[in-house]
C-alpha cells in the first residue's frame, strides 16, 4: 500500500468508528426513557454509592419503573458524594447529592415524572434547563473554572467505560485526522512545543521538547512511559482522568508514541488506584479491539501498544528514574541522571517520561492548535490544570483551572476554612512540596513563581488548606516521618539525615525541644540537599519553610517549651475540668489505657498512663479538656 | 535447582506466562500475594527463575515495596491513613488508640491470635471522609472504608475487631 492510499484507509476506518460512537452517545445524551446514572468511582465508592445503586435498582425493579441505570464519574463536589444524575429523554441532566440508599424512591420518583420530588438533594443543572434549578456551572466550588472545561469536559458527562462515549464526545478525532493526513512526528512535536505545554508532575518541563529528546535517540527500540505514580498524599488529580476519562490519556499516549517513534507504553499505576488500573486496562483493550492501538491503528501502518504496570507502594517510585528501575524488573531506586530517560530508561532503552495530565494536554492542542491551548492561563505558564482540594474545609473534590488563578478565590470556592476558622497553613507539592503560612495567601497564585518566591512549590495538584488550629512543628512529623519512610536507602545523606530529621521533630513534639535544634536542623537540611536523587535533595524543604515561616510557633514549642495549638503530646496534657459532665463514665469506659482513676465526682487522668489519643475528649467534650503541660524549668543552652 | 516440590510447581504454574526482561517483576509479585496473601521465601525462589533474576534481587524487590509482605497477615488488616487531611483531625490519636486497644507496640504488627493487624495506609484521595480507616478482609480480599473517624470510635471499632463482635456499625 502506498502512503497515500493507508491515510485513506485510515480516515475511512475511522469515520466509520465515529458514526456509530456518535449514534450511540446521542442516545445516551437523549434516552429513550429517563436514566438514572450513579457515580461509580473511588470517592462514590469510598461514600456509599455501592449500596445507592443497588437501593435504585431495588426501587426500580420494585415499582416496575420506566427507568434506566447507568454509570458516570463524580463531577468534582466529593462532599456531596454519593452523587447520581438524572437525564431525561429531552437532554436535561440534573446533579444530586449525597444521594443515600433511603433516598432511592424519591430519586425515582423525580426520574419518572414527579419532578420536586428530590428537590432538596439537587445540587445543579449539568445539560439543559430546570426552572428552580441553577446549573451546576453556577455553583461557587466551580467559580474559578473556564467556561468550558477542557480536561474535565467528559467527566460527569459520560460513562468512563465507554468507548463510543468517548469518540462520540470528539475523542480521538484528532488521531485519526493526524493518520488520514500523514502528518509527521515533528509536526506533531512542534504543535506542543508551539503550546507551550509543560509537564503536570511538578517540574514544569516543556513537554514537546522532552519528545524531541527521545525522537532523537540513536535506536528504534525505545519506550513511552506514564507516570502516574501519584503518590503525593493530598494529590489525587491523575486518579480523575485514570478513572474517569481514561481513553484522554490513551488518545494522549498514541500521539506520544507517534510523534517519538516509541511503538510501546507502560502506564505505570499506584497500587492504591485499584478501580483506575482497572478501567485504564479495559480501556487499552477496547481501544485495541477497535484498531485505535497494536500493530496496524487504523489500518496505517502505525504500530503502538500499551500496557498496565500496577506498582506496589513506594513513593520513591514516582520520580522518573524510580519509575524506570521498577518497571526494569529491579527495586525502584532511583538512578543518577545523567543519563537522562531519553538516554537510558526502561532496560535502559531510551524513553520519553511524562505525567497522565501531560499525556491528556495532548489530544486538546492537537484537536484545536496551540493559540487555542494558550487561551487560558497567563503569560509564562499556558493552559489549565486540575487540583485537588481537602483538609479543613466544608468542600473537598478537584476542579480544573487556568494557570494564574488566584488561591484566595480558590480558598473562597471551597467554602473557607471549616467553623470560620483562619487559614493557618497551606499545603502543596506533597512531602517534598512547601508548608506556607495563611498570611501569605493573598500573594499566591496557581502558577511557580507565586509559589517560589515563598521558598514554596506549586506542585502536582494538591492542596491542602489547615486552619490556624493546626500545628505546623506536629505536621513536620508527618512530613519527616514519610520522606524517611520512603527513602529508597542508597544515600546515607538521605536515609540517615531523614532519620535524625524525624527523631528531631519526634522529640521536640515529645516536649524534649532544644535550643539547639534549629541549628541541627539547618545542618540536617544543607547535608541531605547532597543525596543523589530528588526525593533527598527536597525532603528537608517543607522542614525549611516551617523553619522560615513559622519561626514563633516553632520557637515556642523549643525555647517556651509549649505547642499554641495544644496538638502536640509531650506538651499538652487530659485533665478532668468538669466533674458533672453526665457523659464522664462513658469517657471512662472509651480510654484505651485505663487511665482514669476514682470514681463518680471525683475522676482524675494519670498523666503517665494518658497517650494523649483524645478518646476521651471525644465522648465526654465538656467534662474533659486539653491543656498545656505545665512549664518546665529550661535547659541550659549548649553551645 | 532446588528439588521440585508441589508449592513450587503451583507457584511456577501461576506466573508460567511471565518472561525475563519484559517488566513482569511487579506482575509476577502481586500474583503470588494476592493467591497466598504473602510472599514466601520459595515462591521468590520461583520468580527468579522464571524471570531469570538472582533470588537475591526477588527478595531486594519484596522487601523494596510497602505492599509486598513476608508472613501471613492478619485475618482482618486495619489500614490507618497517614495522610495530611486525616492527620489534621487527630489522626495520630486515632492511630495510637488503636494501637494501644490492640496491645500493639507499633503499625505493622497484628494481635498474637492473628485476628487483627494495623499498617500504614496511604491517602487515595477520598479526604472528604477524613479522617479514616480501611480495614481489609483477607478471606475475600474484601477493603471497606470507615470514615469520620473520631478516636473513641476506633477505640470502638478495634475493640470489636479485636473481640470478634459485630464491626459492621461501629
Ligand atoms: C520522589 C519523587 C516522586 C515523584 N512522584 C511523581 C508522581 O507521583 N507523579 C509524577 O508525574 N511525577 C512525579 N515526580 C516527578 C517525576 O520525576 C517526573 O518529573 C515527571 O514524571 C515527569 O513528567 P512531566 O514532565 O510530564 O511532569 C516525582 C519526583 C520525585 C523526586
Ligand atoms: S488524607 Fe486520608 S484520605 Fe486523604
Amino acid at each position: 500500500m502506498t502512503s497515500s492510499t493507508t491515510g485513506v484507509v485510515a480516515g475511512e476506518r475511522f469515520a466509520a468508528l465515529r458514526e456509530h460512537a456518535e449514534a450511540v452517545y446521542a442516545a445516551w445524551r437523549h434516552p429513550e426513557r429517563p436514566r438514572i446514572d450513579v457515580a461509580i468511582d473511588t470517592s462514590s465508592l469510598a461514600s456509599g454509592a455501592g449500596a445507592t445503586r443497588a437501593a435504585l435498582e431495588r426501587v426500580a425493579a420494585d415499582r416496575n419503573a420506566a427507568v434506566d441505570l447507568g454509570r458516570n464519574h463524580g463531577y468534582g463536589m466529593q462532599w456531596l458524594q454519593p452523587l447520581v444524575t438524572i437525564t431525561w429523554p429531552d437532554g436535561t441532566s440534573v446533579l444530586y447529592g449525597p444521594v443515600r440508599p433511603e433516598d432511592a424512591p424519591s430519586i425515582v420518583d423525580e426520574a419518572t415524572g414527579r419532578v420536586g420530588a428530590a428537590a432538596a438533594l439537587a445540587s445543579g443543572v449539568l445539560a439543559g434547563d430546570r426552572p428552580g434549578i441553577p446549573s451546576v456551572r453556577e455553583h461557587p466550588f466551580f467559580a474559578n473554572e473556564p467556561r468550558e472545561r477542557r480536561l474535565l469536559r467528559n467527566i460527569g458527562l459520560t460513562d468512563p467505560e465507554s468507548l463510543e462515549h468517548y469518540i462520540g464526545s470528539g475523542g480521538y478525532r484528532a488521531v485519526g485526522r493526524m493518520l488520514e493526513r500523514h502528518q509527521q512526528p515533528e509536526q506533531v512535536r512542534q504543535l506542543l512545543i508551539d503550546a507551550a505545554l509543560t509537564g503536570r508532575g511538578g517540574a514544569y518541563f516543556p513537554t514537546g521538547v522532552k519528545w524531541n529528546f527521545l525522537a532523537g535517540a540513536p535506536t528504534d527500540e525505545r519506550y513511552l512511559v506514564c507516570n502516574a505514580d501519584e503518590g503525593d498524599p493530598g494529590a489525587w488529580v491523575n486518579r480523575v482522568i485514570l478513572e474517569g476519562d481514561p481513553h484522554l490519556l490513551i488518545e494522549g499516549m498514541v500521539f506520544g508514541g507517534f510523534a517519538t517513534g516509541a511503538r510501546h507504553g507502560f502506564i505505570y499505576i499506584r497500587d492504591e488506584y485499584p478501580l483506575a488500573v482497572e478501567r485504564v486496562d479495559q480501556a487499552i483493550r477496547q481501544a485495541e479491539a477497535a484498531g485505535l492501538l497494536g500493530e496496524d491503528i487504523l489500518g496505517s501502518g502505525f504500530r503502538f501498544t500499551l500496557e498496565v504496570i500496577r506498582g506496589a507502594g513506594a513513593y520513591v517510585c514516582g520520580d522518573e528514574t524510580g519509575l524506570l528501575s521498577s518497571i526494569s524488573d529491579m527495586r525502584g531506586q532511583p538512578r543518577i541522571k545523567p543519563p537522562f530517560p531519553a538516554v537510558s530508561g526502561v532496560f535502559f532503552k531510551p524513553t520519553n517520561v511524562n505525567n497522565v495530565e501531560s499525556y491528556s494536554n495532548a489530544p486538546f492542542v492537537l484537536r484545536n492548535g496551540p493559540e487555542w491551548y494558550q487561551a487560558e492561563g497567563t503569560e509564562e505558564m499556558h493552559g489549565t490544570r486540575l487540583f485537588t482540594f481537602s483538609g479543613d474545609i466544608p468542600r473537598a473534590g478537584f476542579m480544573e483551572v487556568p494557570f494564574g488563578t488566584p488561591l484566595p478565590a480558590l480558598l473562597e470556592a471551597c467554602g473557607g476554612i471549616s467553623g470560620g476558622r483562619g487559614l493557618g497553613a497551606l499545603q502543596s507539592g506533597g512531602p517534598l512540596g512547601s508548608l506556607l503560612p495563611g498570611a501569605v495567601l493573598p500573594t499566591l497564585d496557581t502558577t511557580l513563581n507565586a509559589f517560589r518566591a515563598h521558598g514554596g512549590s506549586l506542585g502536582s495538584g494538591g492542596m491542602i488548606f489547615m486552619s490556624d488550629e493546626t500545628c505546623p512543628v506536629h505536621f513536620n512529623e508527618f512530613i519527616a516521618d514519610f520522606v524517611e519512610e520512603e527513602s529508597c536507602g542508597r544515600c546515607t545523606t538521605c536515609h540517615h539525615g531523614n532519620q535524625r530529621m524525624t527523631e528531631v521533630f519526634r522529640r521536640i513534639i515529645d516536649g524534649g525541644g532544644r535550643r539547639e535544634d534549629r541549628h541541627n536542623l539547618e545542618m540536617i537540611d544543607t547535608t541531605i540537599q547532597n543525596s543523589n536523587c530528588q526525593h533527598g535533595q527536597l525532603s528537608p524543604t517543607v522542614m525549611r519553610n516551617t523553619l522560615r515561616h513559622f519561626a514563633p510557633t516553632y520557637d515556642a514549642h523549643v525555647a517556651g517549651h509549649a505547642c499554641p495549638t495544644l496538638t502536640c503530646e509531650g506538651l499538652t496534657r487530659f485533665r478532668v475540668v468538669d466533674q458533672s459532665d453526665p457523659r464522664l463514665p462513658e469517657a471512662v469506659d472509651i480510654c484505651p489505657v485505663d487511665a482514669f482513676r476514682g470514681a463518680e465526682g471525683d475522676w482524675e487522668i494519670l498523666d503517665d498512663r494518658c497517650i494523649r489519643c483524645g478518646a476521651c475528649t471525644d465522648v465526654a467534650p465538656r467534662g474533659v479538656a486539653r491543656e498545656p503541660v505545665p512549664a518546665r524549668p529550661a535547659l541550659v543552652p549548649v553551645g | 535447582m532446588p528439588l521440585e516440590t508441589e508449592a513450587r510447581a503451583q507457584v511456577r504454574a501461576l506466573i508460567a506466562d511471565l518472561k525475563p526482561n519484559d517488566g513482569d517483576l511487579l506482575i509476577a509479585l502481586h500474583r503470588v500475594q494476592h493467591r497466598y496473601g504473602y510472599i514466601s521465601r520459595e515462591a521468590m525462589e520461583v520468580v527468579a527463575e522464571q524471570l531469570d533474576l538472582f533470588a537475591a534481587e526477588v527478595y531486594g524487590a519484596t522487601t523494596f515495596y510497602s505492599e509486598f509482605r513476608l508472613e501471613p497477615p492478619a485475618a482482618t488488616t486495619v489500614r490507618w491513613c497517614s495522610g495530611p487531611a486525616c492527620r489534621l483531625r487527630n489522626g495520630t490519636g486515632i492511630r495510637d488508640a488503636m494501637l494501644a486497644t490492640l496491645g500493639l507496640q507499633t503499625l505493622g504488627e497484628q494481635t498474637a491470635d492473628g485476628r487483627v493487624g494495623l499498617t500504614v495506609g496511604q491517602c487515595n484521595g477520598t479526604c472528604e471522609l477524613a479522617p479514616q480507616v480501611w480495614v481489609d478482609r483477607t478471606e475475600d480480599h474484601s477493603s471497606r472504608v470507615v470514615g469520620q473517624l473520631t478516636a473513641a470510635r476506633a477505640v470502638r471499632l478495634a475493640r470489636a475487631l479485636r473481640d470478634g463482635t459485630d464491626a459492621d456499625d461501629v
